[in-house]
């Protein structure tokens, strides 16, 4: 026997930020029965108390590289695997739930469900439970625990105002899509457990170095689980959920979806790609991956096909929100190039780059919702002429537009920058043209709402559209550092190339 | 052919010809009752594995749980009084033939594969073991999957309330 | 007829995986999708058990079981209050009639 609770206190220490998220989902929960009907407003206050101090024990854990809640019968691996690559990209998932808080603050949907606020707040806590423990997990079994915790809360949360139609209509397509993409990786896993006989990811790596497997049966496992990845990361051909969830739910939750979510699922395909088959990693940082499966041509496949699509797509909207969806599909085309090129260097270029996507695409999402919150519509026809009634909004728009797609001086410049020298520093100079061609493609949509909001007469005279101190505030957060890191770009840098270690190699 | 392999046929015709039943019939509520055949023979597949515990556990939560769930679903949904409760279906026969390549595909894989297929002696009551590594090595997921639990419980009741 | 072993239960779950598929392709009814979820996730649960026990692999196997029935309860759980959230709305609960969120 044991000692009881062996297993929870020796690795308490390097869960302090999701004990944190899970104390305040408890305590939000418990807030908001306490105050009843009334009172309502502190909840979003508590949820910033609670994110500003997961995130502090984040910040505690950098540099420690640990395994959390050990398996001492398969070689000591353990479920979690706490490092510098999974601290990043917490990080990440932090920052991006301070914004989302203050935009649910300011978003007229989110205000009209106001006898709810407890529910959407434990719902964004429990969401981002699942995506720390997503960026983490090391375990197959945790992997889809915490996939579906993710899912489950962002199924609610994309028709949470549900009193409009296509808000409910959102939810149910997340729920049916997300529900078989999860239960196909389920069935994925089932088969990976059955050619290895455990489902952590280390332990897997032991034994493919072995060279004791299944080759066929390993590929159709693998293919499985990348289609639960692929839908997280909306990839193609797991994309088509993406514009409309994103068009149907509240533009705070679809904010949220296109970077917390999809960072958590990045990490987490990352993760399971280099952990599962590396074998060695060179001197210059390229990863010597165990030749079962040919994942660059795949993942190089994947992120072409994914990224045409979505700036193809992208150019006939006329919704800014589905537009953002589809560009969104299209960034994540480029980001998984990073990974493609299977070197640390591309790691760190998608570290830069989620960094920087963060603060842009963000930007665009709190300008539209502004907007919308005073106009009511997200249509590109209704922003004709928005820059004579609101010229910050729509000079913010304009350089948040201009960083997505990536030209100077803005900081989207430095990330896809950094993502060229990647991939032309692996010699993958045809594909870097196509991503190149591709941005140029984006072009034409982003500058399409310039010319709606500057060139193009309003065709009613509308009043001016004004806002708060506060969410000046709060854009003037996104919009200094797309300037400050497209000029000043060093600290960034480093602390990507800092971050770049996972757990064991 | 021992008491085994007869038992093992007769749930596995069980499970497999309800499953047929619940995808194909167009009566909703022949299809939810032949979902209920169909959970219950997995039950029994679990049984015959030696998995007792999942066994129950698959009676009570699915075929108690889940499968009164989705017969509510049915039932709140379309009015039982009109004619209106057959389902309409479409692609068949699209559907019919990818699904049959790919099934074909897996099912031709997984066979052929040269698995590890022991022939272990069937092992005791597996509850205290579960528990065992429910409270040791599993503790994480878990106390994971109680906050998983607590967020569904709200999600679902804000969902559906008025 | 041979004996029982591991392909038989393979087979099995093949079998339902496809199924599964099948129903979600091409059923209209929003719960009758879900059934269609169901029985994939039943599919995987009996892979689970059965390469547990065949390849001796220890308790692991039957204790994913375990989680993702409890998962499958979830997921049920909230998919039906969609459901019937959409019900109301919509007043109809076939996928191919709720696209008013455009191509």
């Amino acid at each position: 026997m044991e000692a009881p609770l062996k297993y929870i206190f020796d690795s308490i220490q390097y869960l302090k930020p999701e004990v944190a998220v899970s104390i305040f989902l408890a305590i939000l929960v418990t807030v908001d029965l306490v105050l009843g009907k009334k009172n309502k407003q502190v909840l979003p206050y508590i949820a910033l108390a609670g994110l500003v101090i997961t995130g502090y024990f984040v910040t505690q854990q950098f540099g420690t590289s640990a395994f959390a809640s050990v398996q001492h019968n398969i070689g000591n691996f353990g479920l979690i695997a706490v490092d510098s690559f999974g601290n990043y990209f917490k990080l990440i998932i932090i920052l991006s739930s301070i914004f989302i808080v203050l935009f649910s603050i300011s978003s007229i949907e989110i205000k009209q469900v106001f006898d709810r606020h407890g529910e959407y707040y434990s719902l964004i806590f429990g969401m981002m439970l699942g995506m720390m423990l997503m960026v983490s997990s090391a375990d197959l079994i945790l992997i889809y625990l915490s996939i579906e915790l993710v899912s489950l809360s962002s199924y609610v949360l994309a028709g949470f105002t549900k009193q409009s139609l296509r808000n409910s209509e959102a939810s149910l397509k997340y729920i049916i899509y997300g529900g078989t993409a999860s239960g196909i990786m389920l069935f994925g896993i089932s088969i990976l457990y059955g050619i290895m006989g455990t489902t952590n990811l280390y332990a897997i790596n032991t034994i493919l170095q072995n060279g004791a497997f299944q080759p066929l049966a390993l590929i159709i496992s693998c293919i499985l689980i990348f289609t639960g990845f692929g839908f997280k990361i909306s990839a193609a051909p797991f994309h088509f959920w993406t514009p409309d969830v994103y068009e149907g739910a509240p533009i705070a939750i679809t904010a949220y979806l296109s970077i917390a979510s999809k960072a958590a699922g990045f990490a987490l395909l990352i993760r399971f790609i280099k952990v599962t088959f590396i074998q060695t990693i060179g001197e210059d940082g390229y990863w010597q991956l165990l030749g079962v499966i040919d994942w660059k041509s795949f993942l190089i496949m994947i992120s072409i096909l994914t990224m045409t699509l979505g700036n193809f797509s992208a150019l006939w909207q006329d919704n800014l929100k589905r537009m953002l969806a589809y560009s969104s599909i299209a960034h994540a085309g480029y980001m998984l190039l990073g990974l493609a090129v299977f070197s640390d260097q591309g790691v760190m270029a998608i570290l830069i780059y989620f960094l920087i996507y963060l603060f842009m695409n963000l930007g665009a999402f709190f300008v539209v919702m502004l907007i919308a919150n005073k106009i009511g519509s997200e249509e590109i026809d209704e922003y004709d002429g928005i820059a004579y009634k609101t010229p910050l909004l729509a000079v913010s728009l304009a350089v948040f537009l201009i960083s997505l797609t990536g030209l100077p001086p803005t900081a989207g410049f430095i990330a896809k920058l950094y993502l060229f020298i990647a991939l032309v520093d692996a010699k993958m100079i045809a594909v870097a043209i196509i991503a190149l061609l591709n941005t140029v493609v984006s072009l034409y949509y982003y500058i399409r709402v310039l010319k709606h909001m500057f060139l193009t007469k309003p065709k009613v005279e509308g009043e001016r559209i004004t806002i708060g101190i506060a969410d000046t505030v709060v854009l003037l957060a996104m919009l200094i550092p797309i300037f400050l890191f497209g000029l000043y770009f060093t600290p960034i840098v480093n602390f990507a190339k800092n971050s770049i270690a996972l757990l064991g190699f | 052919m021992t008491l085994y392999d007869i038992i093992f046929y007769l749930f596995a015709l069980v499970t497999i010809s309800s499953a047929y039943l619940v995808v194909t019939v167009r009566n909703i509520v022949y299809s939810a009752f032949s979902l209920l055949f169909t959970l219950f023979g997995i039950a029994g597949l679990y049984a015959l594995l030696g998995a007792d515990f999942v066994a129950i556990v698959q009676l009570i939560v699915y075929v108690g749980g889940i499968l009164i769930l989705m017969i509510f679903g049915v039932m709140l949904t379309n009015k039982i009084t009109n004619v209106q409760i057959k389902t309409g279906v479409f692609q068949i026969l699209p559907a019919t033939i990818g699904v049959g390549i790919f099934g074909g595909f897996l099912l031709a894989v997984l066979l052929n594969t040269n698995w590890l297929n022991l022939n272990v002696k069937d092992s005791p009551a597996t509850t205290f073991q579960l528990g065992q590594l429910l409270m040791n090595e599993w503790v994480l997921p878990f106390e994971l999957l109680g906050i998983v639990l607590l967020i569904a419980l709200l999600g679902a009741a804000s969902i559906a309330r008025k | 007829m041979v004996t029982v072993s591991l392909y038989h239960y393979l087979f099995v779950s093949t079998i339902l995986f496809s199924l599964g598929i099948f129903g979600i392709v091409t059923r209209k009814n929003a719960v009758m999708v879900l059934m269609g979820i169901e029985l994939i996730l039943n599919a995987a649960n009996i892979n689970f058990v059965a390469f547990a026990r065949y390849g001796n692999f220890g308790f692991q196997g039957q204790l994913m079981a375990l989680f993702v029935i409890v998962l499958a309860a979830a997921e049920a759980a909230i998919a039906l209050a969609i459901v019937l959230n959409i019900y109301k709305v919509f007043s109809s609960v076939n996928v191919d009639e709720i696209d008013r969120l455009k191509e």
